[in-house]
């Protein structure tokens, strides 16, 4: 069982414990950081009791997976707030006090709820009602509910407009997204074992449950029905992903080899009105079985075709679409490169312990500011699995201008032996740079503040960014579904706004880009419905709000930092 | 041909200018391929034969440490860079963002998409080493991105731009850094009364006299740009360049470095953005050095402020005297300002307001800091009753609109440049003008008048006011404007008899 973590540790202490963690890799580490990296490697100090969090995600078996933290801004003052689910205990709201560019602080908040929230794996932030005030889908073991937002960081579960018809599942994975001609977000809860079912928990996975809304404005609640998705196969994480950039979304599943039998990733159809169906072995879905524990997208050489990070127990996959099948058949035929490209995080790449390891959230994003984008994995043992390493550092996996990826978790200070879950990077501080929370099994949450690149023995500002904020009036108005496009030079990065994935986490706000050495940068957005907005011409290191139809876009300053 | 800055050397100076190693600033170029580190060959075809190592430097330099390090950007200035030295860029563009070519350059030199110059004093050179240059030194700037070999001068691949001159650069960019600190310090007062109030405020953006719209703030912290005018919505002021979209001496000299010679400088192009030691693929790794661009940057920065010559002729003299009062009548000093007010000399290295790719404030233990007081000519300079130095720049550091339908000589480019439209340049500063022709930004105009004639847009009242005047008055203009020579150091070239400056040595206050 792993300790908690002061965050009271001198960022010189850190650095001489990240020389000395260094030395530790051992030989065969795949993206091993003893090779030459010359970007900016990230500093993070670990400092959730100093910024005022104290959260554990503790329980039961049930509660061995799960464990999601969802981060939005429930108070209107645009600084990210955490939710984080509690497993057998209570969740807990916290509100962020961080001053901007400065030390993490948070204010826990227990009146967001009229009751306790027991019982919840994870939870995802969307506004579901387009009243402008972010809801949360709950996970749950049980029941799952819609908490929805009234502003000022309170929330109510009892309303009849977002109350679930569903019955008791153990829920672990979240999607949505908005389908056309739909005035509310269509949603699937994905659950894993079925526990009543004879013989489980092997080979009983429970299905899925999606909700389309209604189209009748009249009705007293939004989600009249329920249909189930089946089979389910004991899914950890789903998300709705255009992978064809065909403008429509399909549903992607990861799904858990542990309990299913005869089960395997999946991909369904979500065409307009009709009953969602899967892809099968005659479109050219291919059979791939593995521990799914989470699923992270991005667009990575910005083709329009998103890859996907699966974790595992061993080997991340990183699955590009095979373009050769595709271009003939358009079948979705992926393609593992984890591998050739340093990523599969398959094992510790520190410490002399060579069991596999265990990946849960996955997340892409710019952590360097270098233009290119990285990949966060947390990791950690289920329990007490002795197959699986028992020492399961979270992978920081940097992305390098040939493609690869240099692992730097280690030097970057977020190797601690905690049980990784659920996770986000986001920017807490507004300072531009990201920092990272994971939520730990049996510990308390890791809040890594990121403080730059390391230099010596202190830390520098890394490479430029923007942070962009997309705003639609009446339905769906965060935006699911666009695609922000950011071109400097020659160099053009996206950003899909996606409600999914992940391990039982989701994030909502100011998406994130680096822009490496860029000063400035053209964003286009190609808005849900497919329409493209005129270009928006941004300056580097600032955070832009763009409004549907509106010619010019504001910029936002935080308050110490405008 | 060379300029000597002219320093006071004082070892009165405060104790606090604790300056790196005179001695161990230069670190000799070494044979290449040579692993015993044998010195150059006295006839080695390098340019460079000494590099400035920035690790030897830091805080406030000393007379003498700035003394070397001016002596080292003059002869970098200087230097012909060849082969030896790493010119060329086979594989990436003139894009200042590092950007890889598809294929190499058919021509390593080419007058239209460049290696276009030998060194930088090849064209800044009218009619010294850091002046202007002529139409025939013209260069074609294009972003590097697309059309990277473009190999005619049709403006729809490159805009033509005619060569600046250099004096008085390091007034410039310590007047807009002192701007762009007003203009936000405005903006976050904007955004603390809109929070504290709950309602918008705008406010007329203001600095130095010099007025930039309006913004509107509101109360959840968001900022309306769309009523700016003349500056980036960043609220920075980028002084440099004809177009006004460089920040600072140090982005423009590591953008000119690649553009004109493929010298391609570390800070920017070297492994830390690009992941390559060698992003050019010549062959050659640490073109330019940290401590190379820094000397380039000082010895820029601390050229002298070109000061209005007093006629020996008095029928000039009085008709400079009347078409300085004409010049302000008739509008032309509403954006051609006599002077801006500057609270300090002190420049620093780098300075406050670039971003990654150009060295930034604390990015490491090797900023510099150099009076701008420490340099003789400066004693020359004006100075209000607040004890700021009066710039006598004649400009605003502001861009204007300089074209319209009528009058669209101006308005001859094809191509925006980081977001500023085609027909929109900053006020090109007069001072040192009647030394540094030809005029507009393609250098295409020859006379003072010509150029006068030129300004449409928002110029166009200022110039249909000077077409206006009697014949005696525009000369008055005229004459006043033959006036803003570049000084002392015209007056040195003219007693060369030529073209040759000569060095004068260091004096001791």
């Amino acid at each position: 069982m792993a300790t908690n973590h002061s965050s009271s540790v001198p960022l010189s202490a850190v650095l001489t414990a990240l020389v000395t963690s260094s030395c530790l890799i051992t030989a065969g580490t795949v993206a091993a950081e003893s090779s030459t990296y010359a970007g900016d490697i990230p500093a993070f100090t670990e400092q959730a009791e100093q910024a005022g969090i104290k959260h554990t995600y503790s329980g039961p078996w049930e509660y061995f997976v799960g464990g999601g933290v969802a981060v939005f801004d429930c108070n209107g003052d645009r600084r990210p707030d955490l939710f984080f689910a509690g497993g057998d205990g209570n969740s807990a709201l916290y509100i962020n006090h961080s001053s901007t560019g400065g030390e993490l602080a948070f204010e826990h908040f227990p009146g967001y709820s009229t009751v306790p929230q027991k019982a919840v794996t994870g939870a995802y932030p969307l506004d579901i009602d387009n009243d402008g005030l972010m809801d949360l889908a709950l996970l749950r073991v049980g029941r799952n509910r819609l908490l929805r937002g009234l502003g000022d960081c309170k929330f109510d579960h009892a309303s009849d407009e977002l109350k679930l018809l569903t019955d008791s599942s153990w829920t672990t994975a979240f999607s949505a997204t908005f389908e056309p001609a739909l005035p509310y977000p269509t949603l699937v809860f994905g659950n894993y074992v079925d526990r009543r079912a004879p013989g489980s928990p092997w080979g009983t996975c429970a299905d899925h449950q999606l909700y389309r809304p209604t189209d009748n404005r009249d009705s007293p609640s939004i989600y009249t029905d329920a249909m189930a998705l089946s089979p389910g196969h004991c899914t950890l994480s789903m998300l709705f992903t255009d992978w064809n950039r065909s403008g429509k979304s399909s549903l992607r599943i990861t799904n858990d080899r542990q309990y299913h039998r005869g089960g395997e990733e999946q991909l369904w159809h979500f065409n307009e009105g009709a009953q969602p169906r899967l892809y099968t072995r005659n479109e050219g879905w291919k059979k791939l079985v593995i521990w799914g524990m989470g699923i992270a997208s991005a667009d990575l050489n910005a083709d329009g075709y998103p890859e996907y990070a699966l974790t595992s127990m061993g080997d991340t996959k990183l699955q590009q679409l095979e373009f050769d099948t595709f271009d003939e058949s358009g079948w979705p035929q992926y393609r593992d490169v984890a591998y050739e490209k340093g990523a599969t995080a398959h094992r510790p790449y520190q410490g002399d312990d060579l069991k596999p390891s265990t990946g849960w959230h996955a997340e892409f994003d710019d952590i360097n500011n270098d233009g290119l984008l990285d990949l966060f994995i947390a990791k950690g043992n289920v329990e007490q699995m002795p197959d699986f390493t028992s020492n399961d550092p979270d992978n920081l996996l940097l992305g390098t201008h040939t493609g690869d990826y240099h692992e730097a978790g280690g030097e970057s200070g977020i190797a601690l032996p905690t049980r990784g879950r659920g996770a986000a990077v986001v920017d807490l501080n507004h300072d531009g740079q990201l920092d990272i929370i994971v939520v730990n099994r049996g510990d308390n949450v890791s809040l890594f503040r990121n403080r730059g690149a390391i230099y010596k023995d202190r830390t520098r500002i890394s490479g430029n960014w923007l942070q962009i904020e997309l705003q639609q009036d009446s339905i769906n108005r965060n935006a699911i579904g666009a695609t922000v496009s950011v071109k400097s030079g020659n160099t053009t990065r996206t950003r899909t706004i996606q409600v999914g994935g992940g391990h039982a986490s989701g994030e909502a706000g100011f998406i994130h880009i680096g822009l490496g050495v860029a000063e400035r940068a053209a964003v286009r957005v190609r808005w849900p419905d497919g329409q493209w907005s005129a270009t928006y011409r941004a300056f580097a290191n600032n955070f832009m709000i763009i409004k549907r139809n509106h010619p010019e876009a504001t910029y936002w300053y935080p308050e110490s930092a405008q | 041909m060379t300029i000597k800055p002219y320093l006071y050397l004082t070892l009165t100076l405060p104790a606090i200018m604790v300056a790196g190693l005179y001695s161990s600033m230069l670190t000799p170029v070494h044979a290449a391929g040579d692993d015993a580190a044998t010195p150059l060959l006295p006839w080695a075809s390098n340019g460079i034969r000494e590099h400035v190592a920035q690790q030897n430097l830091s805080g406030a330099l000393t007379p003498q440490t700035l003394n070397t390090l001016l002596d080292a950007g003059e002869t970098l200035f200087s230097a012909r860079f060849t082969s030896a030295d790493g010119v060329g860029r086979p594989m990436s563009t003139q894009a200042i963002i590092p950007t890889k070519r598809k294929r190499p350059a058919r021509h390593q030199f080419a007058r239209t998409a460049g290696l276009d110059a030998n060194a930088c004093s090849s064209c800044h050179n009218t009619p010294v080493v850091g002046g202007a240059g002529d139409f025939s030194v013209n260069v074609f700037v294009s972003e590097g991105f697309q059309n990277t070999d473009f190999d005619n001068t049709d403006p729809q691949f490159s805009n033509e731009r005619n060569t600046n001159h250099l004096f008085g650069a390091g007034l410039i960019e310590l007047l807009a850094r002192e701007m762009t600190r007003d203009l936000q310090q405005q903006r976050r007062d904007a955004l603390t009364a809109a929070r504290a109030s709950g309602s918008t405020a705008s406010i007329t953006l203001q600095s130095k006299g010099v007025t930039f719209g309006q913004l509107h703030a509101f109360a959840d912290g968001r900022v309306d740009h769309s009523d700016i005018d003349g500056i980036d919505s960043d609220l920075t002021i980028r002084p440099f360049s004809q177009k006004g979209v460089m920040t600072s001496l140090r982005q423009f000299t590591i953008n000119a470095l690649n553009h004109h010679h493929g010298m391609l400088a570390t800070e920017r192009y070297g492994p830390r953005w690009t992941g390559e030691s060698d992003f050019d693929e010549d062959g050659h790794h640490a073109e330019i050095t940290e401590g190379d661009v820094s000397a380039l940057v000082a010895w820029q920065a601390t050229l002298p402020a070109p000061l209005p010559m007093q006629p020996d002729n008095s029928q000039w003299q009085q008709a400079a005297t009347y078409g300085s009062t004409v010049f302000d009548s008739i509008g032309c000093a509403s954006c051609h300002r006599p002077s801006l007010p500057l609270e300090s000399l002190v420049f620093s290295d780098p300075g406050p307001d670039d971003t990654a790719g150009t060295r930034r404030h604390g990015e490491d233990d090797h900023g510099i800091s150099y009076d701008l007081a420490l340099l003789q000519w400066a004693d020359s300079l004006p100075r209000n009753s607040n004890g700021h130095v009066l710039v006598p720049l004649f400009g605003d550091l502001k861009r204007h609109k300089i074209a319209d339908q009528e009058i669209a000589t101006l308005g001859n480019e094809l191509l925006s440049q980081r977001f500023v439209e085609r027909d929109v340049f900053i006020t090109a500063e007069l001072w040192g003008i009647a030394s540094t022709a030809p005029y507009g930004h393609r250098g295409d105009l020859s006379t003072l008048d010509e150029v006068i004639r030129a300004h449409g847009g928002a110029a166009r009242p200022a110039r249909d006011a000077y077409i206006n005047l009697g014949a005696s008055e525009q000369q008055q203009v005229i004459a006043f404007l033959a006036t803003l020579t570049l000084g002392d150091h015209q007056d040195t070239l003219d007693d060369a008899a030529g073209d040759v400056i000569t060095e004068r040595p260091d004096t001791t206050r």
